[in-house]
């Protein structure tokens, strides 16, 4: 599903993504480890256009997306939820969902239909927000909810485009271990035509909904495999322990 | 067209740029230090031709009024800021705009007010009243006398800004507000002297301009769209870039104005549309 | 995000049905001030579509208008093409001015937007000020109105030519109300909320920044061919910053975003200029005063601000206009 070959990014000196190559399959959740300033954010970054790569490529559905702009590239279902909540403020939840859904559904170009009330603009709301688990919260501002309730909008909002991959930057950063359940259900519960990459610090939940763990450090890919590989590996534990038992404290820190 | 004829132009062109600069300066700073963009600025232009009339006609002197009326100005400029100014600082930029916009409104009314709607004319000094022979060409002495206050400032403003203290702590400003306050920089203070020093040479503008162009109404206001080109092409907060900015868009409507008359009205307007779609930030912004 | 709510119905029908009373059964002056206000509207209407809902806070609108009225004359006058094709040329004109500096601003928002909508403006100012063929600043003359004698009414009658203001007023409002509640008006709010995201799920936000300022420009254009036809004579002057400044002031005044503010405002400003251009003649002063105390009072207008006390005293949580709740009319 998604290819991705000899990648690197410098930024003016400092090569933040060295040399990176995996390949993602179809349906698979891939979660990217990594201690901070292994560049996870920029593959992100550089998966959904918003940065150019220095060198190598990027295919996704057999199509090489390298030289796509953003734009593009969420036009052929590639979705991205965020560290950082990056919401539609000052409107509430269903008008944040109905924006994502429009934009997806071609209602960009509706000069005189009403699109909030149409039928499967509201069908795609509500089973987003059900998806997300927002559905008693739809008609609430933004600025109203909890930052747990935000940070599943986050994730409604990249769903509602109905994506064929789905990036996720630390779903759970900042929430209380309850929302981090949340999440967890959410996760198993997305359908397979969906193909998830997630960067995650919180272990339990990486390695309960892994199919196949990357771990990055500096920007290099130093391991790539099945969670129980990944958990053994002695390079893994070495970035995060220093040596060590196998067992991993949450770390607040961003990517 | 020989050579005296593009000596005289040049020497034009650098006289528009030396007053574009003097204007173009105070609003890129105060924008890169403070994020307010003061629309009024040009405003305060046009107070500092008006008041230097005044003072020249009241006390018979111009070199008075040439110190005086940036004096006057600057203490308008600090009035504005303790009342209006830094009030709006945390305001977003829209209603700034509107705050300032709003300003120009009310300063144009006060000028004819104080004024009347007639232009008025200010005599350059007599030191200066007279025409330098040089390189086949006559000029006045005057207009040479812009040029030189103009690269003077410039070159002083350059050094302060590399070499001194206060300078390197504008830059850090610039760069990062947040930052620079929490090494000890008196952020708050730092932007005061640089609004003041801003509105100074605002008016210093205006009253040295007004032997050129005279005092009208409308001065503020013709001045302040080639400023904000200015700006706009130079990149916002940035010395360098007010520099660039003045000599291009000095250099192009004046030689524009004798090379291309018909077109030369849009010229810099399609300068500007060409940044915009091309390079949005400006040619030297101050932040990468 | 645009909802035609109740309280807006009610304020709408009440504005309306204020001009026509008034233009009814008042004096002449009264017509020539409904005239007057109706165009206001109409320009501050288009205004506050791409200002209020979309975040470009244009100074060129006046502009905008001036361009039309003058595409509308050149027309009709110059060339003597019949009144409605003129006013067709004349939309047309309008649009693509508008929709060109809304595409290369595309890619600047805020303060450099607005600086540059003041420059490119200030140009078209410029460009007919200094154009003999169309007058220079003397301007043109021997415009016709819209010939409506096939309904039996002379609109060279002022009480006509008023209510048919007030008349094109309300079409304008339901464009622009339609437009809002679209697939492209959403967008557009999501491009004000958030452009940034807007891209990340697929928007190619400049083009649709660029299309929305047409928009504008269109609504503006009809503000323009007006204007033109009240007073059967167009200059430059038209085209002055100060015209862009008091639209501006208008929407500010009446409440931005919320599109029935606007309507609100330009009755209010154009009754205030009448009461006062009997005792100053500094009314720029009153404009910029009036501006600076909008802002300073919190930025919501008039009809904003009623509409937010309204609001809060229900639902605290959601000082926002409640969308399902609210009956979504027509």
């Amino acid at each position: 599903m998604l290819e991705v070959k000899h990648l690197s990014k410098d930024f003016g000196g400092i090569t933040v993504i060295r040399d990176l190559s995996f390949t993602v399959n179809a349906g698979e959740r891939r979660v990217i480890l990594g201690p901070n300033g292994a560049g996870k954010t920029t593959l992100f970054h550089l998966l959904t256009g918003v940065e150019k790569a220095s060198s190598g490529s990027i295919s996704f559905a057999g199509k090489n997306i390298s030289k796509m702009n953003a734009v593009e590239r969420a036009r052929v279902g590639i979705a991205r939820s965020y560290q950082k909540n990056n919401l539609f403020e000052h409107l509430t939840i269903r008008e944040n969902l109905m924006l994502a859904a429009a934009a997806a559904t071609g209602k960009s170009r509706w000069f005189f239909r009403d699109v909030i009330n149409q039928a499967d603009m509201k069908t795609r709301i509500e089973e987003t927000a059900e998806q997300v688990a927002l559905t008693d919260q739809l008609d609430l501002m933004v600025s109203a909810v909890s930052y747990g309730n935000r940070r599943q909008l986050e994730v409604g909002l990249a769903l509602a485009t109905k994506p064929a991959l789905l990036l996720m930057d630390e779903p759970t950063s900042g929430v209380g271990p309850a929302m981090i359940d949340t999440f967890h259900q959410l996760l198993e519960t997305l359908p397979r035509d969906i193909t998830i990459l997630i960067i995650e610090h919180d272990m339990d939940l990486a390695f309960s909904i892994a199919d196949r763990i990357t771990v990055l450090n500096f920007g290099e890919k130093v391991f790539e495999g099945t969670p129980e590989d990944t958990r053994g590996n002695p390079t893994v534990r070495q970035i995060y322990l220093g040596g060590g038992d196998g067992t991993y404290g949450a770390t607040n820190d961003h990517a | 067209m020989d050579a005296s004829f593009w000596l005289l132009q040049f020497l034009n062109a650098m006289q528009y740029s030396m007053l574009l600069f003097l204007l173009s300066i105070g609003l890129t700073v105060i924008f890169g230090l403070m994020h307010f963009v003061n629309l009024a600025h040009a405003s305060l232009y046009m107070l500092g031709a008006y008041f230097g009339i005044s003072v020249s006609a009241l006390t018979g002197q111009f070199w008075l009024a040439f110190i005086l009326s940036p004096i006057i100005v600057t203490l308008i400029g600090a009035i504005l800021y303790y009342t209006l100014i830094d009030r709006m600082r945390a305001a977003g930029p829209m209603n700034q705009v509107l705050v300032t916009f709003g300003l120009i409104f009310v300063i144009l009314d006060l000028v004819r007010l104080g004024w009347g709607d007639i232009a008025l004319g200010l005599d350059a000094p007599d030191a200066l009243a007279h025409t330098v022979s040089f390189w086949g060409i006559s000029y006045p002495a005057y207009r040479l006398f812009i040029i030189a206050l103009g690269l003077t400032i410039m070159i002083s403003m350059w050094v302060v800004l590399a070499r001194t203290q206060i300078g390197a702590m504008i830059r850090a400003s610039v760069e990062n507000a947040d930052m620079a306050a929490s090494l000890g920089i008196h952020v708050g203070r730092l932007f005061f002297v640089v609004f003041c020093f801003g509105c100074a040479l605002a008016g210093l503008a205006g009253v040295a301009a007004a032997p050129i162009f005279s005092a009208t109404t409308t001065m503020g206001i013709t001045i302040l769209i080639p400023t904000l080109i200015v700006v706009v092409i130079g990149g916002l907060g940035s010395l360098e870039g007010a520099i660039a900015g003045s000599l291009i868009i000095g250099f192009l409507e004046t030689f524009g104005a004798v090379l291309l008359p018909s077109l030369s009205a849009v010229l810099t307007y399609i300068l500007l549309a060409v940044i915009l779609v091309l390079r949005p930030q400006g040619l030297i912004p101050a932040r990468g | 995000m645009f909802y035609q709510t109740r309280l807006r119905t009610i304020t709408l029908i009440l504005a309306l049905g204020f001009l026509a009373v008034y233009a009814s059964f008042g004096s002449y002056f009264a017509r020539e001030i409904v005239i007057e206000i109706t165009i206001l509207a109409i320009l501050a209407i288009s205004l506050d579509f791409c200002a209020g809902f979309g975040g470009m806070v244009s100074l060129c609108h006046g502009a905008i208008m001036g361009i039309s009225a003058y595409a509308f004359t050149i027309m009709s006058v110059k060339l003597g093409l019949p009144s409605v094709p003129s006013a067709m040329i004349g939309l047309m004109a309008a649009v693509v001015f508008s929709g060109l500096v809304g595409w290369v601003t595309a890619r600047t928002s805020g303060i450099f937007f607005i600086m540059a909508t003041l420059a490119f403006g200030q140009m078209a100012y410029t460009f007919f000020f200094k154009s003999r063929w169309l007058g220079g600043d003397d301007g043109m003359g021997g415009i016709d109105r819209f010939n409506l004698s096939w309904l039996g009414v002379d609109m060279n009658d002022a009480l006509v030519f008023a209510l048919f203001g007030v008349a094109v007023l309300l079409l304008v409002y339901v464009i622009a109300a339609i437009l809002l509640r679209s697939g492209f008006g959403r967008i557009l709010s999501g491009i004000h909320s958030n452009e940034n995201r807007m891209q990340a799920v697929g928007i190619n936000t400049a083009n649709h920044k660029a299309m929305a300022m047409a928009a504008s420009g269109l609504m503006a254009g009809i503000a323009g061919i007006l204007a033109a036809q009240h007073t059967l004579y167009i200059s430059p002057e038209l085209l002055i910053w100060t015209v862009s400044g008091e639209v501006l002031l208008v929407v500010i005044l009446g409440g931005i975003g919320t599109l029935i503010g606007p309507v609100v405002g330009a009755i209010m400003l154009v009754m205030l200029k009448h009461e006062l251009s009997n005792y100053t003649d500094y009314w720029h002063m009153v404009v910029g005063m009036v501006l600076i105390f909008a802002v300073l009072a919190g930025g919501r207008g008039i009809f904003g601000q009623i509409e937010y006390w309204l609001i809060t005293r229900h639902s605290p949580k959601t000082p926002h206009l409640p969308p399902a709740k609210e009956k979504d009319l027509a």
